[in-house]
């Protein structure tokens, strides 16, 4: 036993850095072998591996096994910790893997997704053995569905997983690759647009003589809401006859990776339509968390070259497609009419 | 209001990366999903969902009986020059009372691994390299080197090949039962190592 070295998969190692407003927030991993039963814990010196790939644990394992942990810690105040992966080794204890795709391949720490998008999870089991000899841990698992709200606002940031809710549990009796689809998040709130937290899926050992009920391996996805926003400063079906007035573009929960502009076109609205950028509304977000903006805007008259009824626009781009958040047509008449008379007198 | 500003590039960045979304073409424009439209989606995922046609587990939430417990609540912190790292619980050994200020979280310090830290900190660290037996608390550490790092003055890390290692409290050997061999009888379990006499952080609960 003490021979045995366990394989581990990096999924990353090292330092990244992410910008939240004007604070710039480091992500450090570490990865933490814990021994069962004795509980001893110990620290992989990460340094000494490649950024990415695999490394051998020098500590040899237990009888009861070793469960490996990659955290992630934000250097924000207080420290905000992230596990990211586990893994248990043992004699006979099957291995899990839980892997989360989503529409957002942006962001590669944690995965992230919008409310109104699916995400799908891939559970691997390996090992498990059939027999009417064999452990009762070797031959199942258990795949646990937990839910959690961040709450109004709330990004995560400190939040006790703890308290999660338990929504749904499975027994997993085969190897293999299983894909649950997943249309929808299944976090409770309202409106259902507003949505913000994260679901966790965790594979479970059996507990046996040797080892409790252990978690195999979890992975979560994080859950941000969708957009929304309006156009203030024109009302719809106004009459424009001199410049154009200042408009007020006012964004809530920009998804953390997109960019929101506001177009105007001539003519009616139709969805898809391509117009002109109205200078000054193009906002990039890259981030971690969902963000919200005013923007004020004057000067734009340039990008109005005739009368007519005009149709003003503001969509935001994300990973899953182009969404219109708002809309309204407007009617300029610029055009200067005089009506004289001339008259002449021999 | 918090103000982000990026470079010219990170605007194309983006939409490169959205473009390169391996789902295919791009959807179409769309009006942006409401409440409404989700409430009848939501309903039909509640039918659909994938679990509900696995067999069922029976018994309790096997998280309640083990979690893996927050890294922040295992570890302790050791910062110095508003660089910061963490360290298993019980793996300082010894805090002498200059550097006790030095085991908190200092504001805005920046979080590295160990080995980074303590090739920037070598000077007022010490390691002690130990085995795993002497982790698990089955084998003191030698007199001398405890009397070592009682003397040395610096911050003691136990670690493992270079990482650092939580040590558990030694175990004393049960006293000898009148009835069980003497020393003298070579049956007698022998016992290594000797009462821990450095300075160690209080066992916590």
């Amino acid at each position: 036993m003490n021979s045995l070295t366990a394989r581990l998969i990096l999924i990353m190692t090292g330092t990244t850095a992410w910008t939240l407003g004007d604070t710039i927030i480091t992500y450090t991993n570490f990865i933490r072998q814990i021994q069962q039963p004795s509980g001893v814990q110990w620290d992989m010196s990460v340094a000494a591996v490649s950024p990415t790939g695999g490394t051998l644990s020098a500590l040899g394992i237990e009888p009861g096994g070793a469960r490996y942990e990659l955290w992630t810690v934000a250097n924000t105040s207080p420290l905000t910790s992230y596990l990211l992966d586990t893994k248990y080794v043992s004699t006979y204890i099957p291995g899990a893997t839980v892997a989360i795709r989503t529409g957002d391949s942006t962001y590669v720490t944690i995965p992230r997704t919008r409310c109104d998008q699916p995400f799908w999870v891939d559970v691997t089991i390996t090992g498990l053995l059939t027999g009417a000899t064999n452990p009762t841990a070797s031959e199942s698992v258990n795949l646990l569905h937990y839910v959690q709200s961040y709450g109004v606002g709330g990004t995560g940031v400190g939040i006790d997983r703890n308290q999660a809710t338990l929504l749904t549990t499975a027994s997993i009796t085969t190897n293999g690759l299983k894909t649950l689809t997943y249309t929808l998040t299944a976090i409770p709130g309202t409106p259902l647009t507003k949505i913000r937290g994260e679901e966790r899926f965790s594979v479970f050992s059996i507990a046996d003589y040797q080892s409790p009920s252990t978690q195999l391996a979890a992975q979560f996805v994080q859950i941000w809401p969708v957009t929304d926003g309006t156009i203030t400063g024109i009302t719809a079906g106004q009459i424009f006859r001199a410049a154009m007035p200042q408009v007020t573009f006012t964004l809530n929960d920009l998804y953390p990776s997109s960019r929101t502009y506001a177009q105007a076109y001539k003519g009616n609205p139709v969805l898809g339509t391509t117009g002109t950028v109205v200078p000054g509304s193009n906002l990039v977000i890259s981030d971690t968390i969902p963000s919200s903006r005013v923007l004020l805007v004057n000067n734009y008259d340039s990008i109005f070259d005739s009368d007519g009824v005009w149709t003003m626009e503001l969509l935001t781009v994300t990973p899953f497609g182009t969404d219109r958040l708002a809309y309204l047509t407007f009617t300029l008449n610029r055009t200067i009419e005089i009506n004289s008379g001339m008259t002449t007198n021999e | 209001m918090n103000t982000t500003k990026f470079p010219p590039w990170a605007g194309i960045a983006v939409l490169v990366a959205m473009v390169a979304n391996s789902y295919g073409e791009e959807p179409p424009m769309r009006d942006v999903t409401t409440h409404e439209q989700l409430v009848s989606k939501l309903r039909q995922a509640q039918q659909i969902d994938p679990m509900k046609y696995m067999p069922a587990v029976t018994g309790g939430d096997p998280s309640k009986v083990y979690q893996p417990k927050d890294i922040l609540s295992e570890s302790d912190i050791i910062a110095f020059q508003r660089v910061a790292t963490l360290v298993p619980k019980r793996a300082i050994l010894l805090i002498p009372k200059n550097y006790q200020d030095r085991i908190a979280m200092q504001p805005g310090a920046k979080i590295v691994g160990w080995a980074d830290f303590y090739a920037a900190n070598r000077g007022w660290i010490t390691t002690v390299e130990v085995s795993r037996t002497q982790a698990e608390g089955n084998l003191a550490l030698p007199d001398d080197t405890q009397k070592h790092l009682s003397e040395c003055g610096n911050l003691v890390v136990a670690t493992y090949m270079g990482g650092p290692i939580s040590m558990l409290p030694h175990k004393e050997p049960k006293t000898p039962d009148p009835k069980t061999p003497t020393a003298t009888d070579p049956k007698a379990p022998k016992t290594t190592g000797s009462k821990t006499t450095v300075t160690t952080q209080p066992a916590k609960p």
